[in-house]
């Protein structure tokens, strides 16, 4: 189903964490799948209740670790055996023990950066226009002291009348559809 | 960040399942059954090893191999002490779950001095140690003259003879069994005490504790390491009296926390099988527990490459044959199982987060690192001897298999004898603030 013209969701408003959470068990066992919670601060349950349990992250931060790795093993080999050999105390040139150090830096250096970036992509981020900005009581409260969840308007169940009578069971602050 | 953590575990409790302490906080019967198993290893153990006193080169073996089973006895015996010490100046849940069976363990102390007798006894320790062969400088000299040491070890024995004699290896034995036997026992007795405080539950009674046991433990950590550094010199690496480092006691110190911290995990998870233990131990304390393992992993090869990798670039004579001797003549194959076993399997698979949250992995990873541990200490004492190099064969060398039945039966009889003490006590310390956190419903599942 394409998404309705205008309506980006609906997005209810609670008081605690609790409600937020047992809102979205509860969406989630209706059959609601494109739904999001924005609290504060993390809360565990609210993934665990969106289903929100692996991301990507540690994959592309392993890849960037072994490709940092291998790359400043490589460069080394190839610049004390082959573009610039030296005899340092005798030691033969692929002196392997020496490489150890900066690869091992490497790793961390290109794993650390790879899980930032890495992340942020799979955030989608920076993102410069966000919906859910043109609710105004998301724009104070969902950084201070205010529970999120949003029903998006994208999902095959959402309808606006049913969907708002459904949030509204659980008796949040407000029910305001987001506009696009 | 941890006060707002809390806050919502109130919150969420409410439709969470309720979880109350067991009304027994007693080590679980399955124990004893446990311990018989163990006497029942050690005394194969100890029938096997019979046959190899009487081959050639066998009593020799079983020799060097009982040096190893007593330094993996005092690597977790001692280790727990440092790690009891540990979790009392961090403090935090992970350290209440450890509590118990590290006390447990630091309570075998006595049985790993009693083991280092025999030891003491100039005989034996003669067959070991270069510098009680020859205690005097005549007699160094002497074997020097029958070309029986080198120039290098008669001049290093003579150098370190203050250290390195019969009588300073009695005195020293005897100066750091009393430091800690007294931080053993002041440490099992206060917990005990503070258990039956009549003020337990209250604020004061959690801060005067917590501030008594610190006291004890920020200097203890400080004298353990020192004293245990003495000791870790003259036991083992005094079998080669010309070697040298600075970082020898801070990598075996690193070392008995890795050991100390796998037999910990495990012995929690063997007993989260049973109640209470089945209460306590949730998975989130259960995967920083293995964070923490995880530390102790990169730590240790950190430790022991940074030694390596310095007298790799010094080159200098008398720094290299200590590594030389481990890995010419066969000892490669061992050096590099060492590695493999010590930290590249341990490291690869600890990264996974799963794995780290799966009871039964842990299990296994555990078991595998206090074998590690045993692969590391054969590597290290063996290497000393002059006919090591032609020695990692089996062929009229039958006797090499000491090195696995003389560990493991000593290793089984501390385990026994760390089950008895484990029996003693409840698993779990009572008063403490951390219980009631563990108490709570998880966060992540």
């Amino acid at each position: 189903m394409t998404p309705r013209e205008g309506i980006y969701g609906l997005l209810a408003e609670f008081n605690t964490p609790t409600e937020l959470v047992r809102a979205t068990e509860q969406a989630h066992q209706s059959g609601y799948r494109r739904m999001e919670c924005y609290t504060p601060y993390p809360v565990e349950e609210a993934a665990v209740a969106l289903r929100f349990h692996k991301t990507r992250v540690p994959l592309v931060c392993l890849m960037g670790g072994i490709m940092g790795m291998t790359t400043a093993f490589l460069m080394e080999t190839w610049i004390t055996v082959w573009s610039y050999p030296m005899n340092i105390a005798g030691r033969p040139l692929f002196s392997w023990p020496a490489f150890i150090i900066p690869a091992y830096e490497w790793t961390i250096l290109f794993a650390g950066l790879s899980a930032a970036f890495g992340m942020l992509a799979l955030n989608g981020l920076p993102q410069l226009y966000h919906p859910l900005f043109n609710a105004p009581n998301f724009r104070d409260g969902a950084s201070t002291d205010k529970f999120f969840l949003c029903l998006e308007a994208e999902d095959p169940r959402f309808s606006i009348l049913e969907t708002r009578a459904f949030l509204e069971k659980f008796a949040p602050v407000s029910v305001v559809e987001v506009e696009l | 960040m941890a006060s707002q953590h809390e806050q919502h575990g109130e919150h969420v409790s409410a439709h969470s399942s309720p979880r109350v302490l067991p009304a027994s906080l007693d080590a679980p019967d399955v124990l004893l059954a446990w311990r018989k198993r163990a006497l029942i290893v050690a005394v194969v153990f100890a029938l096997l090893t019979l046959p190899f006193a009487s081959v050639s080169g066998g009593l020799g073996h079983i020799l060097r191999a009982y040096l190893m089973g007593y330094m993996t006895c005092f690597n977790f015996a001692g280790g727990a002490l440092v790690l009891l010490m540990l979790q009392y100046v961090t403090g935090g849940k992970w350290g209440l779950l450890l509590r118990r069976p590290l006390e447990a363990m630091t309570r075998t102390l006595p049985l790993v001095a009693l083991m280092f007798v025999p030891i003491l006894v100039p005989q034996i320790g003669g067959y070991l140690y270069q510098w009680v062969r020859y205690p005097d400088a005549a007699s160094t000299n002497q074997a020097y003259a029958d070309h029986l040491i080198s120039h290098e070890q008669a001049l290093t024995a003579n150098f370190k003879r203050p250290m390195l004699n019969p009588h300073a290896m009695i005195v020293e034995y005897c100066i750091i069994y009393a430091v800690l036997f007294t931080l053993m026992f002041l440490l099992n007795r206060w917990s005990l005490e503070r258990d039956a405080d009549p003020m337990r539950g209250a604020l004061a009674s959690y801060d005067r504790w917590r501030a008594r046991f610190e006291n004890l433990s920020g200097p203890g950590i400080l004298i353990y390491v020192i004293l245990m550094t003495m000791g870790a010199i003259v036991w083992i690496k005094s079998l080669d009296v010309t070697w040298y480092s600075s970082i020898w006691g801070l990598q075996f110190l690193v070392a008995q926390g890795y050991a100390v911290l796998a037999l910990g995990i495990l012995s929690v998870i063997l007993l989260s099988r049973y109640q209470p233990m089945k209460t306590l131990l949730r998975t989130t304390e259960q995967h920083d527990l293995g964070k923490f393992l995880f530390a102790f992993v990169m730590l240790n090869i950190y430790l022991c490459f940074a030694e390596f990798l310095i007298i790799w670039s010094g080159n200098l004579p008398d720094e290299i044959p200590w590594y030389l001797n481990r890995i010419h003549g066969g000892w490669w194959t061992i050096c590099t199982l060492d590695f493999a076993c010590h930290w590249l399997i341990p490291f690869c698979l600890l990264l996974s987060r799963d794995l780290k949250r799966s009871k039964n992995r842990m299990i296994w990873i555990t078991c595998f690192m206090i074998f590690a541990r045993l692969v590391d200490m054969f590597w290290l004492i063996e290497p000393n001897f002059s006919d090591s190099a032609g020695n990692l064969h089996l062929a009229g060398n039958i006797g090499m298999l000491a090195y696995i039945t003389v560990p493991v039966t000593l290793l089984a009889l501390w385990v026994a004898y760390y089950i008895t003490q484990l029996t003693k006590r409840p698993l779990v310390s009572t008063n403490d603030p951390h219980l009631e956190e563990i108490l709570e419903p998880e966060h992540a599942h």
